[in-house]
């Protein structure tokens, strides 16, 4: 496998870079860009314990509320369990307002992340969730794109599975639009700044 | 800054660079009036992260310091706890994503405190036996080229301490 920086290094290093591209009236810690990404024409199945039953999922927030959108897989040690702490850590801290703030986690790998396994895991991190998934590879390459996300999924010469994904947290609007992108290591600190900022942008704009 | 002392002699590795060297019996005779070689270990900052429910993989951090310079090169726990521990890194790909794999040996420079974070080098605790709940600690021995081995105690936490 080709040796690449480490990736605590590359954060640290990018994230300079991801200040400068947000707008200069902005207080957002996540990227932004001037034609944010848009992904609220995507849907996939979302599973649920109650039922065998999938609903479709469409990534939108509700009206006045905030989705945070995540790639990644039960059976990750690091990165997952790390951005989903912040992710629980930033919504401990917000009170009421984190009731505003819904959690979609995206399987990567749905082959093993079945239902019963992919919705206790998810409930560890938010009361307010998601669980998404899907065994059609096409379907998944099409939200995955939309998100300009990557995923790989192979099994090693030792029978291990190896799971690779891109690391960002995407906070979504009721609009469909994906408003900060956060950056594998911004922590939960960067990520309670930027949903502050954006709800509080959506209560002026009510306003 | 909680730190977790642990101190032990090498001699191990004294014996290993007489060896190493091809030195005759004559050398090893002699060697009485020669100080062993002694390296001291500290660890700070040992945790592991709550694996959430249904969660099968752990990760354990720390910061390793040696005044000479070595490498880990393996790590376990109790089979009680997880069947399996390798040392591993995450990286980043050209692609922008993320991935890891085990690494047999990672350097450590005597003094700079060798770093396992998230995003980067890290203990994989796989096929937990239970899930990692707040408060409980995990013994995480760890091993190091120069033959020294050492137990720290882990704290499990939701956030790194």
């Amino acid at each position: 496998m080709k040796k690449t920086p480490h990736l605590a290094t590359t954060i640290l290093l990018s994230i300079p870079l991801l200040f400068g591209c947000a707008s200069e009236s902005s207080s957002l810690m996540g990227m932004t860009r001037e034609s944010p990404l848009e992904v609220g024409l995507i849907s996939l199945p979302e599973v649920s314990t109650s039922s065998q039953s999938e609903t479709p999922f469409t990534f939108k927030a509700e009206s006045d509320q905030l989705l945070v959108v995540f790639f990644g897989y039960t059976m990750c040690p690091d990165i997952c369990p790390t951005s989903l702490s912040d992710f629980r850590a930033a919504l401990r801290r917000m009170g009421s307002d984190s009731d505003r703030i819904d959690l979609a986690f995206v399987t990567v790998d749905p082959e093993r992340d079945t239902a019963d396994k992919l919705i206790p895991f998810i409930s560890s991190y938010a009361t307010r969730f998601h669980a998404v998934r899907t065994t059609d590879q096409d379907q998944l390459s099409i939200a995955q794109d939309a998100f300009l996300v990557r995923s790989s999924v192979s099994t090693d010469a030792n029978g291990h599975v190896q799971v690779t994904h891109t690391g960002t947290a995407f906070v979504v609007n009721s609009n469909g639009q994906v408003v900060s992108e956060l950056p594998f290591g911004i922590g939960s600190d960067g990520m309670e700044n930027d949903f502050k900022v954006l709800l509080n942008n959506i209560d002026k704009e009510a306003n | 800054m909680k730190k977790t002392g642990i101190t032990l002699a090498v001699i191990a590795a004294f014996s290993l660079g007489v060896t190493a060297c091809g030195e005759s019996s004559e050398t090893m005779e002699s060697a009485p009036d020669v100080a062993p070689i002694v390296a001291e270990y500290s660890v700070e900052n040992a945790w592991a992260r709550t694996s959430p429910m249904e969660a099968t993989m752990g990760a354990v951090y720390m910061n390793i310091t040696s005044t000479m310079d070595d490498a880990l090169v393996s790590a376990s726990v109790p089979m009680d706890i997880a069947m399996m521990t390798q040392v591993h890194e995450t990286t980043m790909n050209e692609d922008g994503t993320m991935g890891m794999q085990e690494i047999e040996s990672v350097p450590m420079t005597g003094k700079t405190a060798l770093v396992l974070e998230p995003g980067g080098y890290h203990i994989m605790l796989m096929e937990l036996v239970k899930p990692l709940a707040v408060g409980e600690t995990v013994p995480v021995t760890l091993t190091f080229a120069s033959g020294a081995t050492t137990t720290v105690d882990a704290v499990v936490s939701e956030e790194a301490p």
